[in-house]
């Protein structure tokens, strides 16, 4: 029997092909999904552990503090404390910000290049020099392989700049690579001597990121001598804390996106099954009779059920190898795009990890496996009395049965989902409620392929004959119609779920979030803007009004440590429009008295993260003079975006008295009524030439939160599209198959005289039809779901405001499923041989 | 094999001469090969053949299996394409037309009773009958229709899909079809050979009074001397080529004449 089914297998190799392409398709999808998150996490490891290689320690924020403020690093004079520690052989701060090189016609090289401090124990340091020396004076550079390159810099070369501080030349004496690759950061390094880098990288402030250590005694001895050394705002690492602080954040995205790509894999695995079932189905209604002589000739059921099975598992192994053969193709392919477009993701090559394979040729066999297990069982069925019977077409309808259970499920289904909109926030029955509904339509299925047939029977017959007998075609065989139908469901019912549903979620919380907006440009920096950029906004052309903040964390001598932002009140009123709730700002304008947010306002109630907002609450700072003083909250204000950048707001002389100079680091724009088009792009010219500076319209939040909903969107729909497209697959399959075995009848309508695009037309009209109906169906749930789903979290008064034109997209998209789907079997219709198909077998 | 037939045949025109129309043939073959393979596997299965139909008149081709007979008939009906030589309906040389307007002939000239196959299961019978008119977007002459109906006695089966009609059923609603849109000519391959006697001296009575009541031209391609004797001329083919015609033909005669050439 085993030999049997090896030869039935080659000899029906066609037919197989689109299940195998299903196939091909989930796990080339899965196994690229693995490779890539492999590669980028061993990317990301290498290039830490390298970056780290020389260092046994480092002193860094502790990542409370710095959470806190921006500002924020290691004070430079730290790195004396630490250098006369015993053991430390030497020790280095770490400095960076955006720098970028402009290449001689004025352009950028690279936008996202790194202005570092050139490191000068060679050990510490992870850039090593290549030709050249390193930087010494605070006007000259050493630029990474790649950054000299982009810009075509040579040494001795005078090249121009974008700092944080603005524009600046400076003369290249050096070119650095990392160790096997270019450049430690990914747009290449520009290196500065410590005193240029604290000028320009830190915009002045006498901070470090970290100090990086290294020792010949035992770090951990080591470490305990330098953590005793310096206060409890920092922290000492060691190597292998530090690296794994590095990956951590990375590794969680990783962790995240791994089982997410696999989902979808899977959910393409699942329609693939349906894909499978279909051919095994049909090929077993093909091969009846051949089956029956099996039978009839001494094999046992079993044997046809194993020797379909053993089919099964044949194309399920070879589809899966080679399906990660694909998915080497598409990681590398996809690394590569996301190259072009300056997107690279971290790690080189394609890891290929033993797991890998094993888990996708599992995954593929089993899937094939459990789709062919039910045509498997009713081929071994078959009695051999049918060896003698004539015609083989597989015509079977829908019984009663299908449908009072496909009823019941939908019914059910359905009316759970109703008790989650009329009782609100039954959240319980919304899985359950999915699970019934989709069971019912699966069961329902050919019922539903038969009414949706009839009714789209009428308007395909205006098309003329050929229309309704593709109609009539479509629901010969409901069970086959529905099958393929409703791998196209899946897709296109997430789809539309995830389309509809989010754009109702966006559209109400980009909604609420402009409410809360009020300034209408904001200038922010990450570390400062330069005092001359500062009067160079406030003169821009139709700015009206401008309040420049400075803002720093500020430990109190209750031990909270609060946001402390010195901004003039009256300026900020101006160009803000927020209102003071309670109290009287009097005493903000001119004295001690804090203004804090007013939470309440908005009925969040009390104290946020150790933020003071009760009035009349009192505390002390020590000033940068060592003096105390003492504030006390005098005025609320309402909670509006702005508000939450800006913590507990005091005089700018107040200010200056605890923190000292501190550069502006954000700037509130209010501008003529009407101008906000025009300011915007000069703006955008003001700022150009500072680095760390960026203009962000007002209201900025509910953009990027509306980016990151179209993003999300976006991003879903394009996994889902697998699945659509294995399902277009299916429909390919399902028509094939179907011509195959309607030969005879092509022939005869060609032999009567339908020409041969009256054939193509008919056949593509059966596949846009299973198309449409899959789509119809899909699009129906997904809508219905989607309704649900917002009115149940209608508390938040979501508006279901439906994106028809987006609804009408996706139906497009499913039309066009069926369009592209029927390419292949209208070709295969017409180049029939008419003889062959009417000569009788 | 080398037989003179008794009487011509074939049409005394050269191929090629303008004159077809003069003799009132329906369809011709004039010097047709069909030839497959090539070399040492070379199969003739039409070998020089020149035939004529004539209109009004209903022709049986018989002969052995393998005898080309099937071959001839396509090739005269325009389904398939002589390897050499010339197939002509009415007027036109169907041998230099393209697949369309090849099919568009069809679908205007010529009618066709298959042994299966013969309806399209989606339709019903009324739908079947009238399909090569729908898909040539013509009117049917309603009571040309009634006629045809009723003279194979499908008034009360016209909503039927073919599922619920029995052969003979089936393949009178195939003869119906092949009549209503009133070809120049109809060619029937082995149109009983799938039903039981009783059906099959029906159909041919159907398809014999459409030839002497409607003036209808039919050929029929059998291996029944029984079917072959309701046509009133009998062409014999043998080896791709005729080999002998008779003409009034009965049962008794044709199976004499078989005998004589299996000889």
């Amino acid at each position: 029997m085993f030999r049997y089914s090896l030869k039935s297998l080659r000899a029906n190799i066609t037919r197989f092909v689109a299940t195998s392409i299903a196939i091909i398709l989930g796990i080339g999808f899965l196994a690229s999904g693995l490779m890539l998150t492999d590669a980028v996490r061993v990317g990301l490891t290498g290039n830490v552990e390298q970056r780290y290689a020389n260092v046994d320690l480092a002193v860094v924020m502790r990542s409370d503090s710095a959470e806190m403020g921006l500002l924020q690093g290691v004070p430079a004079e730290f790195l004396a404390k630490v250098k006369v520690v015993d053991g430390v052989d030497a020790a280095a701060g770490e400095m960076s910000a955006v720098t970028r090189v402009l290449k001689d016609d004025g352009t950028v090289a690279n936008l996202r290049s790194m202005g570092r401090n050139w490191i000068p124990d060679d050990k510490l340091n992870p850039l090593q020099l290549v030709d050249g020396r390193a930087p010494k004076t605070d006007s000259e550079v050493a630029l990474s392989r790649d950054a000299a390159e982009a810009a075509d810099a040579k040494i001795g070369d005078e090249i121009d700049l974008e700092t944080p501080i603005g524009p600046r030349q400076a003369k290249v004496v050096g070119i650095s690579k990392f160790g096997s690759s270019d450049a430690l950061d990914e747009g290449g390094t520009i290196s500065f001597s410590d005193s240029a880098a604290h000028q320009i990288l830190n915009t002045g402030t006498p901070t470090f990121e970290d100090i990086v250590i290294r020792t010949s005694e035992d770090p951990a001895l080591v470490q305990r001598r330098v953590a005793q050394a310096l206060p409890d705002s920092v922290s000492v690492r060691t190597r292998g804390q530090l690296v794994e602080d590095a990956t951590e954040s990375s590794l969680q995205l990783i962790s995240f996106l791994r089982p997410v790509l696999q989902g979808f894999a899977y959910l393409a695995m699942f329609v693939s099954g349906f894909v499978i079932f279909n051919t095994f189905s049909v090929v077993v209604t093909q091969r009846y009779r051949e089956l029956a002589l099996i039978r009839a000739i001494g094999g046992s059921p079993k044997q046809v059920r194993r020797s379909l099975l053993t089919e099964g598992l044949g194309i399920g192994v070879g589809a899966s190898a080679i399906g990660i053969v694909l998915g080497v193709v598409l990681a590398k392919g996809l690394q590569i795009i996301l190259g072009r477009f300056d997107l690279s993701l971290p790690g080189t090559g394609v890891k290929i990890t033993l797991g890998t394979i094993v888990l996708c040729m599992i995954v593929g066999t089993v899937v094939t496996l459990l789709s062919v297990v039910v045509p498997a069982f009713r081929a071994g069925r078959t009695k051999p009395v049918e060896a003698m019977r004539q015609s083989a077409v597989d015509n079977s309808g829908t019984s009663m049965l299908r449908a009072v259970f496909g009823g019941l499920f939908l019914g059910g289904g359905v009316a759970l989902l109703l008790l989650n909109v009329f009782y609100k926030a039954v959240w319980f029955f919304i899985g359950p409620g999915t699970l019934l509904l989709f069971v019912g339509l699966f069961i329902g299925g050919p019922l539903l392929a038969r009414l949706l047939g009839r009714a789209l029977r009428l308007p395909l017959s205006a098309v003329g004959l050929t229309g309704r007998i593709a109609a009539d075609n479509v629901v010969r065989n409901p069970k086959r119609t529905a099958t393929t139908a409703n791998a196209l469901v899946i897709g296109l019912f997430l789809v539309t779920l995830v389309t509809v549903s989010g754009e109702a979620l966006k559209t109400s919380a980009v909604d609420e979030l402009n409410k809360l907006s009020s300034s209408d440009f904001i200038v922010v920096s990450d570390s400062a803007i330069a005092p001359a950029l500062v009067d160079k906004i406030d003169k821009v052309e139709g700015v009206s009004q401008t309040a420049p903040v400075r803002s720093m964390p500020v430990t109190a001598d209750t031990g909270l440590t609060t946001f402390v932002s010195g901004v003039d009140f009256d300026r900020l009123q101006q160009t803000t429009g927020i209102k003071v709730t309670k109290g009287s700002i009097d005493e903000v304008l001119s004295g001690n008295g804090v203004a804090a947010v007013d939470y309440e306002s908005v009925g969040g109630g009390g104290t946020s993260q150790g933020v003071t907002s009760r009035l009349g609450e009192e505390m002390t700072v020590t000033g940068v003079d060592g003096q105390p003083i003492p504030l006390r909250v005098v005025a609320l204000f309402e909670l509006k975006l702005d508000s939450m950048f800006l913590g507990d707001v005091v005089s700018p002389e107040t200010f200056k008295r605890i923190a000292g100079d501190k550069p502006v680091t954000q700037m509130f724009v209010r501008v003529e009524p009407g101008q906000a088009n025009a300011v915007g792009p000069r703006l955008d010219k003001a700022i150009r030439g500072y680095t760390s500076v960026e203009i962000m319209p007002g209201n900025f939040i509910g953009e990027i939160v509306g980016k990151v909903f179209d993003f999300l969107i976006g991003a879903v729909n394009a996994l889902l599209a697998m699945s659509v497209i294995v399902a277009l697959v299916g429909i390919v399959n399902t028509m094939t198959l179907a011509i195959f075995e309607r030969r005879s009848e092509l022939g005869l309508v060609r032999a009567l005289g339908m020409t041969r695009s009256q054939v193509a037309t008919m056949v593509r009209l059966e596949a846009v039809l299973m198309g449409v109906m899959g789509t119809i169906i899909g699009m129906a749930a997904g809508v219905f779901l989607s309704w649900v789903l917002i009115s149940t979290i209608d508390d938040l008064e979501i508006g279901l405001s439906f994106n028809w034109a987006r609804v009408g997209l996706i139906f497009l998209v499913g039309l066009l499923v069926g369009v592209l789907a029927s390419i292949i079997p209208a070709r295969r219709a017409t180049r029939l041989d008419m003889l062959d198909a009417i000569r009788s077998e | 094999m080398s037989f003179e037939p008794q009487f011509p045949a074939t049409p005394p025109q050269a191929p090629g001469q303008a004159t077809y129309q003069a003799t009132n043939w329906a369809a011709q073959v004039l010097n047709g090969y069909k030839i497959y393979g090539s070399g040492e596997n070379e199969v003739r299965a039409l070998n020089g053949v020149t035939v004529g139909f004539e209109s009004g008149r209903f022709t049986a081709i018989m002969g052995p299996s393998g005898s080309g007979k099937s071959t001839l008939m396509q090739c005269a009906a325009g389904l398939d394409k002589l390897s050499s030589g010339d197939a002509i309906i009415g007027e036109v040389n169907i041998s230099r037309l393209n697949e369309k307007a090849l099919t568009l002939l069809r679908r205007e000239r010529v009618g066709f009773i298959f042994q299966q196959f013969n309806l399209l299961p989606v339709l019903n019978a009324q739908e079947n009958i009238l399909f090569p008119l729908t898909l040539a977007g013509r009117q049917p002459d309603q009571a040309w229709m009634d006629q045809v109906i009723d003279t194979v006695g499908l008034r009360d089966r016209l909503s039927h899909k073919p599922s619920e009609l029995s052969g003979g059923q089936q393949q009178r609603v195939a003869v119906a079809r092949a009549l209503v849109e009133r070809p120049q000519i109809i060619f029937a391959d082995e149109p009983t050979g799938n039903l039981d006697s009783h059906s099959s001296a029906e159909i041919l009575a159907f398809m014999r009074s459409a030839v002497t009541n409607f003036g209808q031209t039919v050929v029929m391609v059998t291996h029944d001397p029984a079917a072959a004797a309701y046509a009133s001329r009998v062409l014999f083919l043998a080896d791709g080529q005729i080999v002998d015609e008779l003409m009034d033909p009965t049962r008794d005669s044709v199976l004499e004449r078989m005998r004589t050439l299996g000889n």
